[in-house]
C-alpha cells in the first residue's frame, strides 16, 4: 500500500516535470511539489521579508503533518522514494552496520535546519542546497532529463530504419533536441552523495540529514495516529531492527515521535501484531521532544548567520549589476531574486531553448546554481514565458507572454571591431534579419549600409548575439544594462514610462529606411524592359559596396 | 517524365514567340495556363487555383510521396505574414491527400525552434486528419544528405533533406514577404529551407547566385504562392507592415510565379519587377523558368 502510493507520488512528481514546458496549460501547477514544501516557503519569506502568495501551499502540507504527523517523508517525498528504490534495488544485499538506534547523528538535521533558518534571516538562501524536493528537482532538470533525452534519441536512432520501413513518418523524423547544462557533474554529485549515504543505513539521509524532514518533526508529534504497543509485545525488538528511521528506542514500547514516519513498517514485521496506529489526542512523553539542546540550537543558529554573513561578505554583494550576466526575464531585483531563487532547476527545464543555465561562480557563494540566459548558445524565445510560470518561490515572476516580453532583460551592443560590417566592409544582415522587434536598422554610413541597434525596441532576447556569424564572441552582445527588475507592477507601465517600444507598428522600417536615406516611394528606377547594369552587380559580392539606392536584393 | 521543365519552357516560350500556342499534348488542355491567380479566401482560393490548373492530379499519382514545403521557419501566427498561410497548406496537403499520395510531408527546416514553429504558425493543427499528411520540422543534420550540384555557379555541393532525395514531387507553398537580404522571399528563396547550411549562402558567397544554383537541383512541380497576405517591410521574421493582396498564385514554373509575385505590392515601398530581384533573374539566366509576366498565359478568377 504504502509502496504504491510512494511509486504514485515519485510518478506525479515526474509527470509535472515532463510537463513544465512552454505548453504547461495555464491551470496546471507543475511545480506543485516545491510549493507545498513548507522549508523553501519558510526561508524564501524569511529571506526576501517579503509575503510571497505562491508559498502559502505549503500550509497544505502543514496542516497535514498536524494532522498525520510525519507522514509526508514515507508517503509522498519524492526523494524518500527515490532513496527507497535505490535502497531495494542497491544495497538490500549489503550487510550495513549504521550507526546504533542511541546515536546522537539524528541531532545533525535540526543543526542543519537552523543553519538555513539563520543564514534566512540574514537574507542568503541556503535551503536549496539540502531541501529534498529542489535538490531533486535540480537532479531531475540538470542531470536526468538530458540523459533521457540522449538515451532515446540513441533509441529512435537505432529504431530509424525500422521506423523509416514501417512508414512511420512522424517517429521517423523525430529527434529531441538535447538539452544541455553546466553544473551537471556538481548537481550529479550531491545527489550521487544523498543516495550513497544509504550505505551506511537505510535511509541515512532522511534519519540524519535532512533539513525539510527535521522541520516537519518539530510538528509531528501532535499528529493524530500514534503508535501503541499493546501488551501482547514480546520484546524481540523486530521493529526496532525493521524501523528504517530509528524511530523506536531502547524500550519497544515508546516511539521517538518526531522520528516516526508513519510507515508502519513496526506494525507489519510483529510477529505479535502488538503495534497500531489508533488516532489519539495524546502527547507521547518524553519520546516526543526533540533532541537538540538549547546550546547545540543557539551554536547552529550562531554557525548560520556566520555563513550567511561570509556569503553576503564578498565583492560579489557591491558588483551586483556590474558584471555580464543576464537573468531570466520577469526576475526579480537582483538582491531580491538571489534571496528568493531556490534554485530548483524547473526553470531552465522548461526553458524552450536551453537558454536559461546554472550559474556557478557568476554571483558568487549567494548565486550558486541560479538561472542565467547564455544568449550566445541560444536566445529567450518570444513567445515562451515558461520559466516564471514554473518558479515556486516567484523569483522569476508568473507574468503574460505581452508583459514577460516587456521585461527588458538587457540591452545589445555592437562591438564594431568584431563586427563582419563594420570591420570588413563585408555584406551581413544576420542580426537584423533575424530580430524579432526590429531593433537593428541599416544605416548608411562612410559609402557602407551598417548594423545600427535601436536600444529604445531592444529587450535583450539575444538572436541576435546568438546568430552573429563571427566566430568565438559575437559581435552583437546582449549586457544587462536597461534591463527592467521589478519587485511588483506592470513591466509594460515601466516600458511605456521609458519610452521603450518593444512591437512596432507595421510600417516602422519605412519610416527608419527614409531616416537612413533611401528613396521612399519613387519611381520604379529601371527602364522598362531592358536589363540593369549586365549580369549581377560586382556590389553584391561580399566584401564590396551594396548598391545604396534600393534595399537590399533588388537591382 | 520524359520531358524536363527547362526544354518544356523553351518549347513553350517558342510556341508563344511564332504564334502557334500548341503546348505539349502530355496535359491537355489545361496546359493553356502558366499561372493561375486567384482571389479569395485562402482556403477556396487555393483549392481554385489547383483546378484552373488541371487539377493536383496532374502532379501527384496515386501512391506517390509529395513534399509540401511551405514556409513555417518563424514562430509567428498567420497574422504577422512571416509564414504561409495554414489554410493554404492544409488545402494542398488535402487534395495531395485526395489524389492518393501515399504519403504527404509538409515539412521545413525551421529557425527557430521546430516545435515552437509547428504549433505557433497553425500549420500542425491545420494539417490535423488529413489522411496521410505529417507535418515535420527538421532541424537535425541527420534529417539531411548531400548532393552535387553541376551547373552551380558558387554552390558546388549542397545538403538537402533526405525526403526530397527519394523519389518524390516537391510542391513548394511559399509566403509572399519581403527579406532583408534577398529584397523578396517567395518561391526560390523559401527552398533554402530544405538544405542544411543556409549561413554560408549570407556569409560565404553571393546568396542571390546560391539561390539560383539550389533552384537547378531542387525544382519543385508546383509552387503555389501564398498572397492572401504579404509582408511588405520587416521580412523575413516581421513583424513588419502587412497587406493583404487576397491572391493565390500557383503554377509550374518557380521563376514565372515568383516574378509575378513580386508585382503584386511594392515592397519596402517601392515597386519592382521581377528582373529587378536579383536572385530571380540569376534564375531566368540560368534558364530556369520564365522571368517577364507579359510572356505568360494568366488565368485569374475570384471565389
Amino acid at each position: 500500500m504504502r509502496r504504491a502510493v510512494q511509486s504514485l507520488s515519485l510518478l506525479l512528481f515526474t509527470l509535472l516535470f515532463l510537463l513544465a514546458t512552454f505548453r504547461l496549460p495555464g491551470w496546471l501547477p507543475a511545480d506543485i511539489y516545491l510549493r507545498i514544501d513548507p522549508l523553501i516557503g519558510l526561508t524564501a519569506v524569511a529571506a526576501s521579508r517579503e509575503m510571497i502568495p505562491r508559498v502559502l501551499w505549503a500550509l497544505v502540507l502543514v496542516g497535514a503533518t498536524l494532522a498525520l504527523g510525519r507522514f509526508f517523508c514515507a508517503w509522498l517525498c519524492p526523494l524518500g522514494a527515490t532513496i527507497d528504490g535505490f535502497d531495494g534495488i542497491l544495497f538490500r544485499k549489503v550487510r550495513r552496520p549504521g550507526p546504533s538506534g542511541e546515536t546522537n547523528l539524528r541531532k545533525t538535521k535540526y543543526v542543519l535546519l537552523i543553519l538555513i533558518v539563520g543564514a534566512a534571516l540574514l537574507g542568503v538562501s541556503l535551503a536549496y542546497l539540502l531541501d529534498p524536493i529542489a535538490l531533486l528537482t535540480r537532479f531531475y532538470a540538470l542531470v536526468l532529463y538530458p540523459a533521457a533525452v540522449a538515451v532515446a534519441n540513441v533509441l529512435l536512432d537505432l529504431l530509424r530504419p525500422l521506423t523509416g520501413a514501417m512508414g512511420w513518418v512522424g517517429l521517423s523524423h523525430l529527434r529531441y533536441p538535447q538539452p544541455v547544462f553546466y553544473m551537471t557533474g556538481l548537481t550529479l554529485l550531491l545527489f550521487g552523495g544523498v543516495i550513497s549515504l544509504g550505505l551506511l543505513a537505510p535511509r541515512f539521509w532522511c534519519r540524519f540529514l535532512c533539513p525539510l524532514g527535521a522541520l516537519l518533526s518539530l510538528i509531528a508529534p501532535l499528529g493524530l495516529f500514534k503508535r501503541r504497543v499493546s501488551a501482547a509485545c514480546t520484546r524481540c525488538l523486530a521493529c526496532q531492527k525493521a524501523c528504517p528511521m530509528g524511530a523506536i528506542p531502547a524500550d519497544p514500547l515508546a516511539t521517538r515521535a518526531p522520528e516516526c514516519i508513519q510507515c508502519r513498517t513496526c506494525a507489519a514485521v510483529c510477529p505479535e501484531r502488538a503495534v497500531s496506529y489508533p488516532a489519539s489526542l495524546s502527547g507521547m512523553g518524553e519520546h516526543s521532544r526533540f533532541d537538540l539542546s538549547r546550546r547545540g540550537a543557539i551554536a547552529s543558529l550562531g554557525g548560520g548567520l556566520t555563513l550567511g554573513f561570509v556569503t553576503l561578505q564578498s565583492p560579489f554583494t557591491f558588483l551586483e549589476g556590474r558584471r555580464q550576466l543576464i537573468r531570466p526575464p520577469g526576475a526579480l531585483p537582483e538582491e531580491a531574486f538571489l534571496r528568493t531563487c531556490v534554485r530548483c532547476g524547473e526553470c531552465m527545464k522548461s526553458c524552450v531553448t536551453n537558454t536559461l543555465q546554472p550559474c556557478l561562480w557568476e554571483s558568487g557563494l549567494q548565486g550558486l546554481w541560479t538561472p542565467k540566459a547564455e544568449l550566445r548558445m541560444a536566445p529567450c524565445e518570444p513567445n515562451c514565458n515558461v520559466c516564471g510560470r514554473v518558479c515556486p518561490t516567484q523569483a522569476i515572476r508568473s507574468v503574460s507572454l505581452e508583459e514577460k516580453n516587456h521585461a527588458k532583460i538587457g540591452t545589445a551592443i555592437l562591438k564594431k571591431e568584431q563586427c563582419l560590417v563594420w570591420a570588413q566592409n563585408k555584406l551581413c544582415l544576420i542580426c537584423d534579419e533575424i530580430c524579432p522587434y526590429n531593433a537593428i536598422v541599416f544605416r548608411p554610413i562612410d559609402g557602407f549600409r551598417r548594423p545600427v541597434v535601436i536600444a529604445s525596441r531592444c529587450n535583450g532576447c539575444g538572436y541576435c548575439e546568438q546568430r552573429c556569424p563571427v566566430k568565438g564572441d559575437s559581435a552583437i552582445v546582449v549586457v544587462p544594462d536597461g534591463e527592467i527588475r521589478l519587485k511588483e507592477g506592470s513591466y509594460i507601465r515601466e516600458a511605456k514610462k521609458l519610452q521603450l517600444e518593444f512591437k512596432p507598428d507595421p510600417g516602422d522600417d519605412r519610416y527608419l529606411i527614409g531616416e537612413s536615406g533611401f528613396e521612399i516611394g519613387g519611381q520604379p528606377p529601371a527602364a522598362p524592359g531592358g536589363l540593369p547594369a549586365a549580369g549581377p552587380p560586382a556590389g553584391t559580392a561580399p566584401g564590396s559596396l551594396p548598391p545604396a539606392g534600393k534595399p537590399k536584393g533588388f537591382l | 517524365m520524359s520531358i524536363s521543365r527547362r526544354q518544356f519552357l523553351k518549347a513553350t516560350a517558342a510556341g508563344v514567340a511564332i504564334g502557334l500556342a500548341g503546348p505539349p499534348g502530355f496535359a491537355g488542355a489545361a496546359e493553356e495556363v502558366d499561372l493561375a491567380v486567384i482571389s479569395g479566401e485562402p482556403a477556396a482560393a487555393t483549392a481554385k487555383a489547383l483546378e484552373t490548373l488541371g487539377g493536383i492530379s496532374r502532379f501527384v499519382k496515386k501512391g506517390q510521396r509529395v513534399l509540401i514545403k511551405p514556409n513555417m521557419s518563424f514562430a509567428k501566427g498567420p497574422d504577422i505574414a512571416a509564414t504561409t498561410h495554414p489554410l493554404v497548406v492544409a488545402a494542398v496537403a488535402r487534395a495531395c491527400s485526395e489524389a492518393g499520395a501515399g504519403e504527404v510531408l509538409v515539412l521545413d527546416h525551421t529557425l527557430q525552434r521546430a516545435e515552437l514553429c509547428l504549433e505557433r504558425t497553425g500549420i500542425r493543427e491545420a494539417c490535423r486528419g488529413i489522411p496521410g499528411v505529417h507535418c515535420l520540422a527538421v532541424q537535425d543534420r541527420k534529417f539531411f544528405r548531400e548532393v552535387k550540384v553541376p551547373r552551380g555557379k558558387v554552390l558546388e555541393r549542397v545538403e538537402v533533406v533526405r525526403d526530397l532525395l527519394d523519389d518524390c514531387v516537391l510542391i513548394s507553398v511559399p509566403v509572399a514577404k519581403s527579406h532583408s537580404t534577398t529584397g523578396v522571399s517567395l518561391g526560390l528563396k523559401g527552398l533554402m529551407g530544405l538544405i542544411w547550411d543556409r549561413e554560408s549562402f549570407h556569409s560565404q558567397f553571393n546568396i542571390n547566385e546560391g539561390i539560383a544554383d539550389l533552384a537547378t537541383v531542387v525544382r519543385p512541380r508546383l509552387t503555389v504562392l501564398d498572397a492572401t497576405r504579404a509582408l511588405t517591410t520587416g521580412g523575413p521574421g516581421g513583424p513588419g507592415e502587412v497587406k493583404r493582396p487576397n491572391l493565390v498564385v500557383a503554377g509550374t514554373d518557380p521563376v514565372a510565379v515568383d516574378s509575378f509575385g513580386v508585382g503584386i505590392v511594392p515592397w519596402y515601398g517601392q515597386s519592382f519587377r521581377g528582373r529587378q530581384v536579383e536572385h530571380l533573374l540569376a534564375a531566368h539566366q540560368r534558364g530556369l523558368g520564365q522571368i517577364d509576366v507579359d510572356k505568360l498565359r494568366i488565368r485569374r478568377a475570384s471565389v
